[in-house]
Formats: C-alpha cells, sequence, structure tokens
C-alpha cells in the first residue's frame, strides 16, 4: 500500500513513479475512478427510486410520513459538521500539525458514531413497527397500497449509506493509526487526503437521501 | 491540467500543494448548515411539484459545495472532474432509458389466445350482434374509455383530439357519410379493421362482445336504429343462428399484465418444487422468448 522507509519512517513513493507529486497524482485520479463506481452503484438504486415514486406518488407521499425528520435532520447535521472536522484534519496534515489532525479526525469518527447510534433508535423503531422492507412488513396504520415499497427503497438505501459510514469510520481509524506514527507528513498526506474524499462522498449520498426520503416522499 | 497551486517541477514534493483556509472550511460548513434549513424548512410549505424541484436543487447546490470546496475539486486535475462527471452522465443516460421502458409499458402488447382468454375470462354475452340494454349499456363504458378522446363525450365528432385530426372524427348523430354504414354489423367491421387512409384506428384488440357492445352503442346515438341484416353478417363471417359472438379479437394484452401472469405461474411451479421457466409457454408468442427459455442451457434443473 505505501512504501514507508524502515529506518527513517519516511514514505518513499514507489519506483514506478517519477516523483512523490506523480504518485499522489495518480492515486488521487484512482480515488476519483472509484468514486465513480460508487456513484453508478448507489446510482442505480436512486434510479429506481425515482421510477417507483413517478408510478406511486401516493404510496411514497404516504409512506415517507411515518420517517422521523427530526432525527433524519439531525443525522445531517451531524454528517455536515464531520464533513467539515475532516477537511480542517486534512488541512492539519498539510500543515504538519499531527495532534490537531488528530483530534480532528477522532471528532469525525465520533461524528459517525452518532449518526450511527441515531441510525439504530430509527431502525429499531421501525423493525418495533414493522414498516420493514417488501414481505417483512407488517405495520396495519397504512392502507395505501405500494407503501412496503418505499421501506424496501428506505432501508437498501440507508442500509448501504450506513455500511459506508462504518467502513468511513474504520478507514479514518487507520489513518490515525498512521498519523500517530508518524507517517503522515507534509510531503506525504495522501491516505489522509483520499480518505477524506471517501467520507466526502458519504455526506454527499446522504445530502441527497434525506430529502429524498425524509422530506420529498 | 492542474491548477497554477498544484503545478509545480517533479520532484518538488507536495510543500506546494492548496492548503484549504480554515475561514472558507467554516463559510462553506454554515452554507451547508443554512441549505439544510431551507430544506427542512421547504418541506413545510406546500408548493406542489416544486417542492420536489427546489428540494432537488438545494441538495445538487449542497453537493457541488462538498465537491467544489471540501473535495477540492476546483483545484484538482481536469480530468478527475471529467472522471467523476462522466459517473453522473451515465446514470442519467440509465434513467433516460429505463424510465420509458416502465412509464409506457402499457403500449406494449404480448401475443397469445391462451393468456388473452384466461386474462379476458369467459364470454358473458351471447348472441352480442343482437342489441340489448345491457350490450348498450356495457358499450356505453367502453365507449368512454376508447372513443371520447376523438369522438367526444356525446359522439359528435368533437372530442380533445380531434383538432389534431383531418378527416375529422365521425359525427354519430347524423347518417351522412358513413364510410362503411352505421348497421351494427358494419361498425363492427370498422371497429375490427379500422378506416385505411382515414384517423380510425382498428380496435382488434377488444373481445369480439366488446365491440358489439360498442356498435350497438353508437348504432343508438344516431337518428334512427338500423338493423344488421344477412349480408352485413356474411360480410364480417358471422353467423347468426350460432350463439357465441366468438372471439375474434387479436389476441393482444398488455405485457404488464403478462408479466404479472408469467410471475404468478413461475411461483406457482416453483412453490411445487418443479422451477422450470417456460415450460407451460402459455401459447405465448414473445418474439422467441420462450424458446430461449425452454432452451437446455437456461433450465436450472434439467
Amino acid at each position: 500500500m505505501s512504501n514507508t522507509n524502515p529506518a527513517t519512517g519516511v514514505h518513499q513513493h514507489a519506483h514506478h513513479f517519477d516523483s512523490a507529486e506523480h504518485e499522489f497524482q495518480a492515486s488521487k485520479q484512482g480515488m476519483w475512478l472509484f468514486m465513480v463506481t460508487e456513484v453508478l452503484m448507489i446510482g442505480a438504486i436512486f434510479v429506481g427510486y425515482f421510477i417507483m415514486r413517478g408510478r406511486f406518488p401516493e404510496a411514497f407521499h404516504e409512506a415517507h410520513k411515518l420517517l422521523n425528520v427530526k432525527l433524519g435532520a439531525l443525522n445531517t447535521a451531524v454528517l455536515i459538521f464531520s464533513s467539515y472536522t475532516m477537511v480542517r484534519g486534512v488541512s492539519a496534515a498539510q500543515r504538519g500539525n499531527p495532534k490537531q489532525c488528530l483530534r480532528f479526525l477522532g471528532t469525525t469518527v465520533a461524528m459517525g458514531a452518532v449518526f450511527c447510534v441515531v441510525k439504530y433508535f430509527e431502525y429499531s423503531h421501525k423493525i418495533h413497527e414493522g414498516t420493514l422492507p417488501g414481505g417483512l412488513y407488517t405495520f396495519e396504520g397504512m392502507t395505501t397500497p405500494h407503501v412496503p415499497l418505499f421501506f424496501s427503497f428506505y432501508f437498501i438505501m440507508t442500509g448501504i449509506h450506513a455500511f459506508h459510514v462504518v467502513v468511513g469510520m474504520s478507514l479514518i481509524t487507520w489513518v490515525m493509526f498512521r498519523v500517530k506514527r508518524g507517517e503522515i507528513t507534509p510531503e506525504f498526506f495522501t491516505p489522509v487526503e483520499l480518505v477524506g474524499f471517501y467520507w466526502h462522498f458519504v455526506d454527499l449520498v446522504w445530502i441527497y437521501l434525506f430529502p429524498l426520503l425524509y422530506l420529498l416522499g | 491540467m492542474s491548477d497554477s497551486k498544484n503545478n509545480h517541477s517533479a520532484n518538488s514534493g507536495h510543500s506546494h500543494h492548496y492548503i484549504l483556509p480554515d475561514s472558507l472550511a467554516l463559510k462553506t460548513l454554515l452554507s451547508l448548515g443554512v441549505l439544510t434549513a431551507i430544506t427542512v424548512g421547504l418541506s413545510y410549505v406546500h408548493l406542489g411539484p416544486f417542492n420536489f424541484i427546489i428540494g432537488m436543487i438545494v441538495a445538487t447546490i449542497k453537493a457541488f459545495l462538498v465537491c467544489s470546496i471540501f473535495m477540492n475539486l476546483r483545484h484538482d486535475d481536469k480530468a478527475n472532474a471529467f472522471i467523476f462527471g462522466s459517473g453522473f452522465l451515465f446514470l442519467a443516460i440509465f434513467f433516460c432509458l429505463t424510465a420509458p421502458d416502465v412509464f409506457f409499458r402499457g403500449d406494449v402488447y404480448v401475443n397469445g389466445k391462451p393468456l388473452t382468454m384466461a386474462v379476458r375470462g369467459v364470454s358473458k354475452f351471447k348472441k352480442a350482434w343482437e342489441p340489448t340494454p345491457e350490450l348498450v349499456a356495457h358499450g356505453k363504458g367502453l365507449f368512454a374509455q376508447n372513443c371520447v378522446t376523438c369522438h367526444g363525450e356525446a359522439g359528435l365528432g368533437n372530442g380533445v383530439a380531434s383538432a389534431g385530426l383531418n378527416p375529422k372524427p365521425r359525427n354519430f348523430t347524423q347518417d351522412k357519410d358513413w364510410k362503411n354504414g352505421r348497421k351494427p354489423a358494419q361498425i363492427f367491421k370498422t371497429l375490427k379493421e379500422g378506416i385505411a387512409g382515414g384517423g380510425m384506428a382498428s380496435f382488434a384488440t377488444l373481445p369480439a362482445e366488446d365491440r358489439w357492445a360498442l356498435a350497438h352503442f353508437v348504432a343508438s346515438l344516431g337518428p334512427n336504429i338500423l338493423k344488421s341484416e344477412a349480408a352485413d353478417f356474411a360480410a364480417i363471417g358471422v353467423d347468426p343462428t350460432k350463439d357465441s359472438a366468438g372471439d375474434d379479437a387479436a389476441p393482444s394484452i398488455p405485457v404488464e399484465i403478462a408479466m404479472k401472469r408469467v410471475a404468478a405461474d413461475a411461483e406457482k411451479s416453483g412453490a411445487q418444487g418443479n422451477m422450470k421457466p417456460g415450460t407451460e409457454n402459455m401459447g405465448m408468442d414473445m418474439h422467441g422468448y420462450d424458446q430461449r427459455l425452454n432452451a437446455k442451457t437456461f433450465n436450472p434443473n434439467p
């Protein structure tokens, strides 16, 4: 993954790159390509959502009222704030301030955890009520047909997103270890920057999920 | 390629990379917060379809802020912006190809007599060529579904779509200029075949008894009700001494109904532990679709 000189602890660019800059740009481009695959994966579900919503607007409208807007808005604020702490963490790494970097990255992971806890309360409430996807749907308080379809989309979309949050938190934790070991310097901060991209992407998905599921249904 | 701040000679390391100023990061955070508040606030105001449009525009502004400032795409290599943008481009293509299929699938038909018979059920009317009040009432309902767009609610030939038609749709309340005549059997012929060179389409996909019902209803709109004669029946190949209306409808049903039926049958055969798609091919001719299903390579339980 990286070439760290065991004697000095300083990153050296791999021999097939001309320079550290070359290596950094190549890594970054690879990250963008990876994020395109993410866009296409989550995007396919968004297309399904738009089409089914177009076909059954009443069902989606009725069903979205069962979601808790306050918790959704809280999670939106939490994720946006975590994106902010993430960029501050990257800036701190670029300026060669590992202590500040660790503080910001730690806050970011904590925000991710808050997001997961809120999501846990939302999910357990839905499991309790029986507003579950497809055939698992047992809620009796809604007679509009096709309402379970909305919850299929809700659980799959937010489930994939929550999985990304957990992966992002793990990656940031890994980066924090590298910062602590002194491997991240103003000359080499590729892992911080690229994991930051991943985290912002998670935020990006939520920016669309929140209005589509909680507000506009 | 790169922004000037990023563009430096090789081997110079990372020292000249753009570092996001803390103040700009904070401003972006506040903007995102304000935009979120706007989205939430808007959801309590009812603006009809504009709720959705504005909500999506605000979300896109937020996404743009995150990409260009937090992910620093504005100072990045333009190739990266192009790469990321191409993902959304392909998503748009995906949506534009899928949506027409789903929303206009009702216009596509599947042929297959046993299937259409199964969906339509058994004929309710005997000797449908002989007018009865029930048939006329049935015809009235069908008229409202199939005919009023062009012929108008009262059959005056002044429906919404008539404005764009030349020749104008027939006015059923007068007896001049009828191409095929206005006896029920003659109207039946028109419904089956349409009128070549005119705007009248064929309604051969309607079951025969529905077309008879329509013919009787249309005939009842005129100044006088004419009776079909032996020669008129001969012209459409109907033997009026028999009981059955004879379902000579083109055996077509919307593909959506056909797919539901296929799914129901698949579920049934799956429940019996005998999941062999296409083995009871239901007489469908889906352009070789069931032949492909029958191919050995496609059979999960040969």
